[in-house]
């Protein structure tokens, strides 16, 4: 009887013991930004990025999962260009309008991870639905780098990475300047997280 | 042609113009050639290739509401008698449907910003619709006040840095300058209607609007566009020619336009 007991009390606090394996980071905005990259007429790649980007994600190494949520503010949007000139608006002005981010409609995009693929001990790969004008489409992240450490000064646990993907804007609604502007879209995301 | 159907320039100003036109000459005859505003501006929205309805952003339901203009329109003009009260309805139904328009935009601003503004788009569309409407019986007078409302809105889209609401103003205004340049020529056989009137003040408000919302056009270019129809209501000498009565109160409508897009730049100028 005590056996059968002891058997219930451990598969009773098994869940428990398996989701105190799952760590939890707070995306740490200040060295996390995603940017964007676009072909300009197919001469060059324009880059951009958004200043403000939050969200959390999640390892469990022993299980070999994760997750991702992050929301990105799209009125942050910056490609370097702030000064018009003899111009009416500027580029960056421009992205905030209807014709692309329309970020006094839609002032805020949103990825969330659907499944996180592992190589090894590391997450490897991003399925996630990205949430972009009021359309939700699927988008996979490759993480090109990933780290674990303390942080050298405060000895936070922390971890971040590189991770790299695309997607066609069209398929968010985002006609404009199609197809002189690039369709395609290069996402290169720099992230550190701190471990709650 | 592939090449033409997709420039810019061309969906928003000669391929509108010769749809209005199209639509126009065919239909006067059964006193609807004011089709040719509600034609054009659709026909510029298909080729932009922005129809499209989910989901249902704001810049979509000023598509919608374009559409349904018309529809309304054809119905006022065959469907009851024209009265007095035709107009102000027709305005206060609009303006309703303008806060339904802006809603997602409107509802996410402080209650109090959202609520001016929100009032702000109702009383302008109200004002103009109802007095544009009432100039249902006068086609060249409606047909300048819609050339330079869509001019008016386009242009103070363009330079509000919103390029899709300006080429849908743009090509509003090359519909109802179809419509003006038929009644120049054929004079009062070429009805105007609630049809052109209603298409024409309800499209540019919207796209006005969205402008300022979405974009930067400075409500101040919204509140001298809103002058045009008051604009042609100026003196014309009625025994003229049709043509010079047109370019007289087309003159008539473009100083407020002209003031909007003075409004806009000096907008853009600041830092």
């Amino acid at each position: 009887m005590k056996r059968v007991v002891l058997a219930g009390a451990l598969l009773a606090a098994f869940p428990l013991a398996a989701n105190a394996q799952a760590e939890t980071y707070k995306v740490d905005p200040i060295h996390s930004f995603p940017h964007f990259g676009v072909d300009h007429f197919g001469v060059s790649t324009i880059w951009g990025r958004f200043d403000k980007m939050s969200g959390t994600f999640t390892i469990d190494r022993a299980a070999k999962k994760g997750s991702v949520e992050l929301v990105i503010e799209t009125a942050t949007v910056t490609t370097g260009d702030t000064d018009k000139g003899s111009r009416p608006r500027t580029r960056d002005e421009h992205l905030r309008q209807a014709d692309f981010f329309n970020v006094a409609e839609f002032p805020r995009m949103t990825y969330k991870s659907t499944n996180v693929k592992f190589n090894g001990d590391n997450p490897a790969e991003i399925e996630g639905q990205l949430t972009l004008l009021g359309v939700t489409k699927p988008v996979t992240i490759k993480l090109d780098r990933w780290t674990c450490k303390d942080h050298p000064m405060s000895k936070k646990p922390m971890c971040g990475g590189n991770a790299s993907g695309s997607f066609k804007r069209t398929d968010f609604g985002m006609k404009y300047g199609t197809p002189a502007l690039g369709d395609e879209i290069r996402l290169m995301i720099n992230f550190e997280g701190y471990k709650e | 042609m592939q090449e033409l159907l997709t420039n810019p320039v061309i969906q928003s100003s000669a391929a509108p113009f010769l749809v209005g036109l199209v639509v126009a000459s065919s239909l006067f005859p059964i006193r609807l050639a004011g089709l040719a505003a509600g034609a054009g501006f659709l026909a510029a929205v298909w080729m932009i290739g922005a129809f499209g309805f989910a989901p249902l952003t704001a810049t979509r339901k000023i598509v919608v509401l374009g559409a349904a203009a018309p529809v309304l329109g054809v119905l006022a003009d065959l469907a009851f008698k024209p009265t007095r009260a035709t107009a102000p309805v027709l305005g206060v139904l609009f303006g309703a449907g303008s806060i339904w328009v802006f809603w997602s935009v409107l509802s996410q601003k402080p209650a109090a910003e959202g609520a001016l503004l929100g009032a702000g788009i109702v009383a302008l569309v109200l004002w103009t619709v109802s007095l544009t409407v009432s100039l249902q019986d006068r086609a060249v007078r409606a047909g300048a006040a819609g050339l330079f409302l869509g001019l008016g809105a386009g242009a103070g889209a363009v330079l509000g840095a919103s390029a899709l609401l300006g080429q849908y103003g743009l090509a509003l205004g090359a519909a109802c300058g179809a419509f003006l340049l038929l009644a120049m020529i054929l004079g009062k056989r070429v009805v105007a209607g609630a049809t052109f009137t209603l298409t024409a003040s309800v499209a540019a408000t919207l796209i006005a609007a969205g402008a300022m919302l979405l974009a930067k056009l400075p409500w101040t270019s919204l509140a001298a566009l809103a002058l045009i129809p008051l604009a042609v209501r100026l003196p014309l000498a009625e025994k003229s020619p049709a043509w010079i009565q047109a370019i007289v109160a087309s003159l008539y409508a473009l100083a407020p336009a002209a003031g909007a897009w003075a409004l806009a730049w000096q907008s853009s100028r600041v830092p």
